[in-house]
């Protein structure tokens, strides 16, 4: 029988890597209308199936990739791809989201999701097509790069249209950082390209020729008027002409650009690492992801120097600030090279320079020396210093193999004071938001529940100052306060929202340019959209209610692991020293607490541990959880980390 | 005027970016459903980058209506269209060899030809192309501006 929602392909697929058992499932009607989809979907997969207690890089780990509703349709930005595990860099909750084509050829594929439990005796593949699924033999895809891997599954089948998912060496070696790369595109926080590899699973190849439908034909023309909203959005252009690396001198301008390992918030080279000079030098055309009209993505090749011909699709603002600005590197080249190897080698561009950093400081200020170092020097702003680093992290080499395990766990290996120069929250190194400068970061951050994050709450507000999304968002009573970034008045209420706004678009599964930044679209489209596709007749109300049950969900996993308020800090460096430009005199210290106990107040959890209450699980329908954290007493150890 | 499919870009930054809105309109608008297995608009995205939609050009001198046995497509002498009438289609495939540019594709389910039909006059590419470089337009308008903007740079 066919499933009851449109817009969905009704089956997932369990394979077990240990039996070597694929089954097919039917998607159950509950898990659709509670869960949605992608993000929402891994969510309830891993609470149910991944207890308390269990390593990450066991086989009872589980490591899912899903769709959404959306993917596959024409609504703008439904390209994208989650992926839900236990991290092994945080040893909590972990997911992550990669734009390209694969989801969408999944999907006609024939699945909605696939959940890997197990371990595989022998390197294996997931092949997948037209409704079939079946584990080849992938000894001679082992040790090899994302790109090449890709290249070699799609000869070996004869069909270009193959779509492909996969890890590299650093996800093999079970660098705590590595990520699951498709054609350039990463799903990398979170470390789960390294699940990946500890289950010996190379990649995903899909190729599908099957149907997505809708349940009514005015989704069509609905999708296209949001496509025009979003096109019609004063920030659009400039995303679409200069990509996420436009961002790096307004965000430098407003001091909000880490660097230098969070010693300032500004880099007096930005302009020779900006937008502008990718598109001047380095630019061959912009690309996109599925269904995009914004379409960010950037090809760019090295035209001369020591990097020449060097080619990359990757290369973003979250990469050039970590490669760049955060290891002090102003050489433009060499951070698309370092791009390049990250996405090759199957690296999180932003953990990978944030661990650079860290050692640079380290090295420094005498922590660490060549001895620990392999007599290399580790200088800031050394290009060649960065693109060795990345490539002994990727193969465990040397220095490498500690740095390969993250910023936390180096800094306690470092020891000597090393732990106030790691930039992490529970585990996970902090991307390119310096919260000094933009108050609701902090929040965002110590909230997300993955760890140092800025795609959870994603608060862009206050970043420069949207003031008609703010007024046609929150209503005009919370002006200027609410627009301001060094303000912290009403931003618990602004990162809740985006909280359960992100859990929704990572579940239906479209992009956050749109959403979050630019403000284009909202609640009430996202569900006219989502109900046209799927015909569940949802408002904007129920639409709410469903990325908060999974955000209270993924907070209930992170609870049983021991996590509570005591965890939701932020690192001790940006709490004691001032940033810089507009954040002069501006930490990320005084007013956490507050924001704090304003925000569990709005989320109904106890201000004391931080904990989901009962009363609200049981009124988003999370009886079975508030049940299991009433069995384990809130945790009373001190700090995880 | 002979209308057709045509891509109006200037790379590196007003270009074609490989997103497939087009291929997805095309679909949703002949067949109810997303597939861009189905979509009379294919786009073909290379190396370095690069992404081309490959379309009926409703050529003049059409390979397709020569080389087909049971005359189903023919060419509309005033619209330029060229037509395949499906219910003819025997599915034989002598078009899809024929055309150049590999414009036509044989339907997954249906087993006939399929090829662009320019929507009468509304095509659902043109519609939902983000980067509005695709148009429905007359070949030498295309040439007109090339030559307004190759005039305008020359200064």
């Amino acid at each position: 029988m066919a499933f009851k929602y449109s817009a969905y392909t009704g089956r997932y697929l369990r394979v077990d890597l240990t039996k070597g058992e694929i089954k097919e499932v039917e998607t159950e009607e509950w898990r659709a209308r509670l869960y949605l989809g992608g993000n929402g979907f891994g969510t309830k997969v891993l609470w149910d199936e991944v207890p308390k207690g269990v390593d990450p890089f066991s086989p009872e780990n589980r490591l899912i990739l899903s769709t959404g509703p959306l993917t596959g349709t024409i609504w703008p930005t439904a390209g994208r791809l989650e992926v839900i595990g236990k991290s092994p860099l945080t040893g909590i909750y972990g997911d992550a989201n990669s734009g390209g084509h694969f989801a969408p050829e999944l999907k006609f594929a024939g699945y909605d999701m696939i959940i890997f439990q197990g371990k595989s005796k022998r390197p294996v593949y997931l092949w997948v097509e037209d409704g079939r699924a079946e584990l080849r033999d992938a000894s001679h895809l082992w040790g090899r790069g994302t790109w090449e891997t890709e290249r070699i599954v799609r000869q070996e089948h004869g069909d270009e249209r193959i779509k492909v998912a996969g890890i590299g060496p650093a996800g093999e070696n079970l660098v705590r950082f590595a990520g699951i790369i498709t054609s350039g595109r990463a799903a990398a926080r979170s470390g789960l390209g390294a699940v990946m590899g500890s289950k010996n699973l190379k990649c995903v190849a899909a190729r599908g020729e099957l149907d997505v439908e809708v349940a009514d034909d005015e989704f069509f023309d609905y999708a296209c008027e949001v496509q025009q909203q979003i096109l019609s959005d004063e920030y659009t252009p400039s995303t679409s002409r200069y990509g996420t690396p436009g961002l790096v001198n307004p965000m430098n301008e407003i001091s909000r650009f880490p660097t230098r390992n969070f010693q300032r918030g500004d880099f007096p080279y930005a302009n020779e690492i900006s937008g502008e000079v990718l598109e001047k030098k380095f630019l061959v055309r912009r690309t996109g992801c599925y269904a995009c009209p914004i379409n960010c993505g950037r090809a760019a090749i090295v035209r001369e120097g020591p990097f020449k011909g060097t080619y990359t699709e990757g290369i973003e603002y979250e990469t050039i600030n970590a490669l760049g600005a955060r290891t002090w590197n102003r050489d433009m080249a060499s951070i698309i090279k370092g791009d390049l190897l990250c996405d090759d080698y199957g690296l999180d561009s932003i953990s990978t320079g944030g661990v650079i950093a860290f050692a640079m400081e380290c090295f420094e200020r005498g922590i660490i020396s060549e001895k620990d170092t392999g007599g290399m020097k580790l200088e800031w702003g050394d290009p060649q210093v960065v693109l060795e680093l990345i490539e002994k992290i990727a193969r465990r080499e040397g220095i490498g193999d500690v740095l390969a395990e993250g910023v936390a766990r180096a800094a306690k290996k470092f020891g000597k004071g090393a732990e106030y120069y790691a930039m992490h929250i529970k585990g996970m190194e902090m991307s390119a938001q310096d919260p000094r400068s933009q108050q609701s970061y902090i929040l965002a951050h110590v909230t997300s529940t993955r760890g140092a994050d800025h795609l959870k709450g994603f608060p862009c507000i206050d970043e420069t100052g949207y003031v008609d999304a703010a007024v046609k968002r929150y209503g005009e009573q919370y002006l200027p306060e609410i627009v301001d970034g060094l303000s912290t008045k009403y931003k618990p209420m602004v990162v809740k929202d985006g909280e359960e706004l992100g859990a929704v678009t990572d579940s239906a599964i479209v992009c956050k340019f749109g959403t979050h930044f630019p403000p284009a679209y909202y609640w009430p489209e996202l569900a006219r959209g989502i109900s046209l596709a799927t015909g569940m007749q949802l408002d904007a109300a129920e639409l709410k209610k469903i990325g908060e049950r999974i955000y209270n969900l993924q907070r209930c996993f992170n609870a049983r692991e021991g996590i509570g308020r005591k965890d939701d800090i932020q690192p001790k460096r940006i709490m004691v020293e001032s940033g810089t430009g507009r954040a002069t005199g501006y930490t990320a210290g005084p007013l956490l607490g507050p924001m704090l106990d304003e925000y569990y107040e709005l989320r109904q959890w106890d201000k004391e541990t931080g904990w989901p209450t009962r009363a609200k699980l049981e009124e988003l329908g999370l009886k079975d959880a508030a049940d299991e954290l009433d069995k384990i007493a809130p945790s009373r150890r001190k700090n995880r980390w | 005027m002979a209308k057709r499919i045509v891509l109006m870009e200037r790379p590196p930054i007003n270009t074609c970016t490989g997103c497939r809105s087009c291929e997805l309109a095309c679909s949703f608008r002949h067949e109810r459903a997303f597939n861009p297995e189905k979509s009379r608009i294919r786009v073909i995205r290379t190396e370095y980058g690069i992404s081309y939609p490959v379309v009926c050009h409703q050529c003049s001198r059409p390979p397709c209506v020569e080389a087909c046995p049971v005359r189903a497509i023919t060419k509309n002498p005033e619209s330029g269209l060229v037509y395949i009438d499906e219910s003819l289609c025997i599915g034989c495939g002598l078009c899809i060899e024929k055309c150049p540019f590999g414009a036509i594709t044989l339907h997954a389910d249906k087993k006939v030809a399929i090829k662009c039909d320019l929507c009468d006059g509304d095509p659902g590419c043109v519609k939902s192309c983000p980067e509005r470089v695709l148009a429905l337009a007359d070949v030498n308008i295309v040439a007109q501006r090339t030559r307004a903007a190759w005039v305008k740079f020359r200064g």
